[in-house]
Formats: C-alpha cells, sequence, structure tokens
C-alpha cells in the first residue's frame, strides 16, 4: 500500500495504527475522496514529532489495537500547542465501545468505526478538517482586527452553523446504531423479497419515461433469459416479446408516455428455443420526488397457470360432452349394442350359409341370401362405427353456413334404399325461403338421419295405412330455422315425451339406440331445441328449430387482456 | 341328428322372440339347418298373443325388449304354468345378467354374437329338459 506522499488542497490525513492494513478500506475511501493520507506506526515519540513536523489537517487514531494507547496519543497532541489545534479523530470497532468521557478527555472530536460507512467517515472528516479551517480563519481575522468590533458575515454564519451541526454529533452515537440496524433489516429483507420474487416467478422493474431508464430485479432477467445487469432498453424486451404481441406492446407504452396512469395487460413471449412464455403485468404510474413520470411494477410469468387452465377448460368441454350424452357405462353398453346387432347377424348368417352349402343337396339359393345379408350387416356395422366415431370423435364443432334443405335433401338420398325396404313414402315440403345457417354441417345431418330411421321404424309394424312419412323445413320466429320428421306410426304417450331423449331409452331400432340423446345434446350445442308430440291422429312428429347465427359456437380463443 | 333325419312332423318348434329384426330375419334359417321348425316374434306381447305357446317346444329370447322384457315374459309363463324351456340372447354384456337369468330358470343365456354351436348346444339341452 502505497500512502499518498504529496499534500492534498483538500486535506492531509496522517492516520495512527500499528497494523495499516486492517484499514486498507479506510485509505481508499479517503484517498478517492482527494485527501492525501499518510501513516506511521512508529513509537509514540516519533509519531508525535511527526505530527509536529507534517502538521496534518486531521489526525486518525485507531483504538482497536491492543498495543496502542490511542488516548495517549491524542492527549499528548493536544498537550502541545502546535499540534493542538489538530483535530484528532478516533477508529474504533462496533463491538467495543469507545470509552466516551475518556475520549472526550482526551481530546478528540469524533470516532468512527468499523466496518466504515463510506459517506459517514467522509462527512465528518470534511466536517472537521473545515471547522478547524473555519476556526484558523476566524482567528486570524480577529487577531487582525482586534480593535474593531467583528462585522457579520457569510464565513461567520457557516462556522456558527457547523458548530451547531456538530454538537450534534455526539447525540448521534443512537442515531448510527439505529441506522446500522436499518440495513441489516434491510439486507434481510431484500434477501426475502428475491426469495419471494424467485418462488412466485414475478420480477420487478422500474421504469423512468422521460429518459427510458429502465431497472430489473434478478427475477425478471431470469424470465426474460437475459444475463443478470445487462442493461435494459426497449428494444430489447421487445425482442423477446411474441410478434404477434408486439403491436399491442406499443401500443401500451405510447399510452403510457401521454398519462400517467396505472395499467395491466397480459402478453406472450417468444423465447430463443422458440417456446412461449405468458406474462401478466401491473404497474403504478408514480412521479418521483422531482415530478418526473416513473412507472413501477411487476410481471409474473403466468405460463404454467394458463397451460393448466387451458388443460382444465378442455377437460371440462371433453367431459361435459361424454356426459352429455349419457354415463360412461350406458355409453359403451349401447356402443356394443349398435355393433353387436349386424355382428350377431353375421355370425348367424355364415353359419347357416355354411350349412346350407354343405347339406345334400347344398341350398344355394339360401346360402345367397344369407351371404346378402351378411354383407349388408357388415356394411352396417361398419356405418355404426363411423356414425359413432364422428359423433364422438374430440373435434369441436366446426360451423359453416350450411343450406338446411340441401343437407336434408342428402340424408333423403342416403335413406332411400332403407325407406323403400320398409315400403316408407317420403314426402318432403322443404321451404324456398329458407335462410342460410351457421351451423356444423356433419352433425346436423346426424339428427335428420336419426329423426328418420325413428319414424321409420315407428311404423315398421303399420299394416293398415300408408307409412307416410313427412319430412318439413320452414322459417321460425326470433331468426331461427325448423325441421319436422311427422310419421304415422305407432306414436307415444304425452308422458313418456321425455323418456324418449334419455340415452339408451330403447333398443328396438336397427340404427342409433342412443340417437334421440346425442341428437339432442347436439342441437342444444347449437343453441337449439329438439322436442316430439303425438300427433292429432296416429304417430308422432319430431321436431328441432336452431337460431340461424347460434353465439359461442366457435372455440374460445383466449385474448390477452388489455388495459 | 341332421335335418335330414328328422320329418316335418317331428320337428321341434323354436320360437323366437327378438325386437331386432335382423336376428329375426336370420335365426329361422339357422334353426331350420338345425333341424328344428321355427317362427318368429317381434314381442313379448306378440307371442303371447300367438297360438304357438302350446307347440312351442324352445324360447329362444331376447332380455331387452321395450314393452315386457325377455325375463318379465319369462316370469309370466311360469305364471301361467307354461314352463317352456328358455334360451336367453342378449346383446347386453351385464355381468350379473347370466346368473340371473339362469337363477330364474333359464338353460342358458347366450350374448351376441353366438356361435352356432353354442347355439345348438343351448338348444339340445333344453330339449333335454323338457
Amino acid at each position: 500500500m502505497t500512502p499518498s506522499q504529496q499534500r492534498s488542497h483538500k486535506g492531509n490525513i496522517l492516520v495512527i495504527d500499528d497494523e495499516p492494513a486492517g484499514l486498507k478500506l479506510l485509505f481508499a475511501i479517503l484517498t478517492e475522496d482527494g485527501y492525501a493520507v499518510h501513516e506511521r506506526q512508529l513509537d509514540l515519540e516519533s509519531q508525535l514529532r511527526f505530527v509536529k513536523e507534517t502538521l496534518p489537517d486531521l489526525v486518525l487514531v485507531d483504538l482497536r489495537k491492543p498495543g496502542m494507547d490511542g488516548y495517549q496519543v491524542c492527549a499528548s497532541l493536544k498537550n502541545d500547542p502546535t499540534t493542538r489545534a489538530i483535530p484528532v479523530i478516533f477508529i474504533s470497532s462496533i463491538d467495543r465501545s469507545i470509552n466516551q468521557a475518556k475520549a472526550l478527555l482526551s481530546g478528540a472530536v469524533d470516532y468512527v468505526t468499523d466496518p466504515f460507512d463510506t459517506e459517514e467517515v467522509l462527512w465528518r472528516i470534511e466536517t472537521h478538517i473545515s471547522l478547524r479551517r473555519l476556526r484558523e480563519n476566524l482567528e486570524s481575522a480577529a487577531c487582525k482586527h482586534s480593535a474593531q468590533p467583528v462585522a457579520p458575515n457569510e464565513d461567520l454564519e457557516r462556522a456558527f452553523q457547523e458548530i451547531h451541526v456538530l454538537t450534534q454529533v455526539t447525540g448521534r452515537k443512537h442515531a448510527e446504531e439505529k441506522v446500522r440496524q436499518a440495513k441489516r433489516e434491510l439486507k434481510r429483507s431484500e434477501a426475502l423479497l428475491a426469495e419471494a420474487q424467485r418462488l412466485s416467478s414475478t420480477g420487478s422493474f422500474s421504469w423512468k419515461v422521460a429518459t427510458d431508464e429502465i431497472t430489473w430485479s434478478e427475477q425478471l432477467y431470469r424470465i426474460f433469459q437475459f444475463e443478470q445487469d445487462t442493461p435494459i432498453t426497449l428494444e430489447l424486451i421487445g425482442s423477446r416479446v411474441h410478434p404477434e404481441d408486439l403491436a399491442m406492446l406499443n401500443d401500451m407504452i405510447d399510452r403510457a408516455r401521454r398519462e400517467v396512469s396505472d395499467f395491466e395487460y397480459e402478453h406472450r413471449l417468444l423465447m430463443p428455443d422458440g417456446s412461449v412464455k405468458y406474462l401478466h403485468l401491473i404497474a403504478h404510474g408514480i412521479r418521483d420526488h422531482e415530478g418526473r413520470q416513473e412507472y413501477i411494477g411487476a410481471v409474473q410469468d403466468v405460463t404454467q397457470r394458463r397451460f393448466s387452465e387451458d388443460a382444465l377448460a378442455k377437460a371440462r368441454t371433453d367431459l361435459a360432452k361424454v356426459a352429455r350424452v349419457t354415463s360412461l357405462g350406458v355409453l359403451t353398453a349401447s356402443i356394443a349394442h349398435e355393433v353387436n346387432q349386424p355382428l350377431s347377424g353375421i355370425v348367424t348368417n355364415a353359419s347357416t350359409c355354411l350349412r346350407m352349402l354343405s347339406a345334400d343337396p347344398p341350398n344355394i339359393d339360401g346360402a345367397l341370401e344369407t351371404a346378402r345379408r351378411t354383407i349388408r350387416d357388415g356394411n352396417r356395422a361398419s356405418e355404426v362405427i363411423t356414425r359413432l366415431r364422428m359423433l364422438f370423435s374430440k373435434k369441436e364443432p366446426s360451423p359453416e353456413p350450411m343450406d338446411l334443405n340441401q343437407a336434408t335433401g342428402e340424408v333423403i338420398a342416403l335413406s332411400l334404399g332403407e325407406l323403400q325396404r320398409r315400403q316408407v313414402i317420403l314426402r318432403a315440403e322443404l321451404a324456398a325461403d329458407l335462410p342460410l345457417i351457421n351451423a356444423d354441417r356433419v352433425q346436423l345431418q346426424q339428427v335428420i338421419l336419426n329423426l328418420l330411421r325413428n319414424a321409420s321404424e315407428a311404423m315398421s309394424t303399420v299394416d293398415d295405412r300408408p307409412r307416410e312419412l313427412l319430412i318439413k323445413t320452414e322459417r321460425d320466429e326470433g331468426d331461427r330455422v325448423r325441421l319436422s320428421v311427422k310419421d304415422v306410426g305407432v306414436g307415444f304417450e304425452p308422458q313418456a315425451a321425455d323418456r324418449l331423449f334419455e340415452g339408451f331409452y330403447t333398443t328396438k331400432d336397427d340404427g342409433m339406440g342412443i340417437g334421440l340423446s346425442v341428437s339432442r345434446s347436439i342441437i342444444e350445442s347449437h343453441q337449439g331445441r329438439l322436442w316430439a308430440a303425438p300427433n292429432d291422429g296416429p304417430g308422432a312428429t319430431f321436431s328441432f328449430s336452431i337460431p340461424c347465427t347460434p353465439e359461442g359456437l366457435a372455440g374460445e380463443v383466449r385474448m390477452p387482456n388489455a388495459a | 341328428m341332421n335335418s335330414r333325419e328328422r320329418s316335418a312332423v317331428e320337428r321341434s318348434l323354436v320360437s323366437v322372440v327378438d325386437d331386432d329384426e335382423s336376428v329375426r330375419e336370420s335365426l329361422p334359417d339357422l334353426l331350420r339347418e338345425f333341424g328344428f321348425a321355427a317362427c318368429a316374434f317381434s314381442s313379448a306381447e306378440e307371442f303371447l298373443a300367438s297360438d304357438w305357446i302350446d307347440r312351442t317346444r324352445c324360447l329362444v329370447l331376447d332380455i331387452a325388449m321395450p314393452g315386457m322384457s325377455g325375463l318379465e315374459l319369462q316370469r309370466e309363463l311360469k305364471l301361467r304354468g307354461q314352463e317352456i324351456p328358455i334360451v336367453f340372447i342378449t346383446a347386453r354384456r351385464d355381468e350379473g345378467i347370466r346368473p340371473l337369468a339362469l337363477e330364474q330358470g333359464a338353460v342358458e343365456c347366450l350374448f351376441k354374437p353366438f356361435s352356432d354351436t353354442a347355439l345348438l348346444q343351448a338348444l339340445n339341452a333344453a330339449l333335454q329338459v323338457s
């Protein structure tokens, strides 16, 4: 360590210590601030002689070393008129309480404690050196003008002020202790805050609007995956923001510049590895003590929460879909049932075919018929599977503008063969002025097919009258369309109306035993209504009515909240 | 015995009661190949209202039907003192259904789709009983 050899205009300080190494920090503080610092570690006499020769502006005496008697040094300096006026400051350590009485008696003006508070040390030293100089000036001025009354002047005023301040020095011991304590508390709560930020994935920031000076907490660096202490600029932030959210962010910033207010919003980050993070940001607008606009706030990484919420919403939708139809057990049973019937037919017919062919003579005609039935049942089974798969696919309903009449026509074409086999006479009255509707075409066709088949099935035992089936479309009030299927079959009791729509109510059809309950859910998901009423005459009419433009049909899109 | 060994007079009548049209369509043909006479009914009520109850040597009966169920028909026949041996056929794979059916006196309870051999075995067993 090379203490300065020069003399400094600011002040020359002598440090008396037997182990200068312990005062490295102090030396650094003083030298930085412009003082010339010397140190001596000689015996007492040599020390005193050195002081007389060099006449420093201030002497620092270390009380901590047992080999030294600082009090003695100080007392000796005060006894000598040449060195009396030099202010002496003791250096003590925080855990060794200084003997105040002894200190005062020995003539020291103040003390500083290790660990050193830079500002404090410099303040004290500066104060004492200034005071000493002022006193010198005063005394020399008084000597020069001893006959004249001393006119009040600025220097004097200032001197008195500084003396006044100095008298508060002794009272500062308690204050110092309090400050030290407060600093310890602050350090601890800073550590706690950092930990809390890390745990909650929340970082904090401040933004001085005029200068765009931005400060971030450690956690915020981590969230953005920037190296700690990188200078933060708006451009740097923008480089991480998801391109789709950038425009919104810039809007936010513009608005924030114009008006001092609080704002809150969510946006995404696009990380270097391509992953996306969801952030939730809250900022408070304040004016600092000079009236300048500043924002302070917090940013939380809500990616996990967002994914969980999305997964939960999807699971709920899926579950609702399944629950809407029927309980899972019944669902499985009804699916098995639907497929089992054609399968059963296949097995029976094929067995019969085999026996017929192995008979002597073989029954070719019978075999042909059973073979035909087998093929038919095979097709039926695969049809059931396809229909069921479509119905229970996880696909979201995909609404599109569609013509209900056209869709109905297609279903009729599909069913013609079967209707003919059952000797059903189909009549269609499709309204010419039917508006286009926004709906899932496939799903609606499933419903229409179901209604057609039920109607046809209901008439399968009717022999005394033509098996007439009427399918009708028309406008319904309230911007809706209605489709109805009327048969002259066995009908049902009005009280039984609701039971019809329960899952797996009937097994009598070879199509969809679960058809009506599923049909109802489809119609309800289009914000429509499906109902049945017995006719005035024989049979029943099944109808559904749906709005032309059902709301909320598209999948929900989560938009970032803009403040 | 195969069909040749039985004359038309000797053929035992097996009645099929099932609301499933494809069963009513296919099963009688198979039964005839087995050497039985067969006729089919679409409901329990239809069977009860018919003239074939007395002549039916064995009943092939669906369990789940709208209106009177297969098990209910079984009970009804018992009440009427007409104990026709019953072979149940069902698409419902309830765990408890077969034990219940057997408990109530059925000869067999087969799950659709069933093999022809299984059916023949059940029918032969039924006809041993009567």
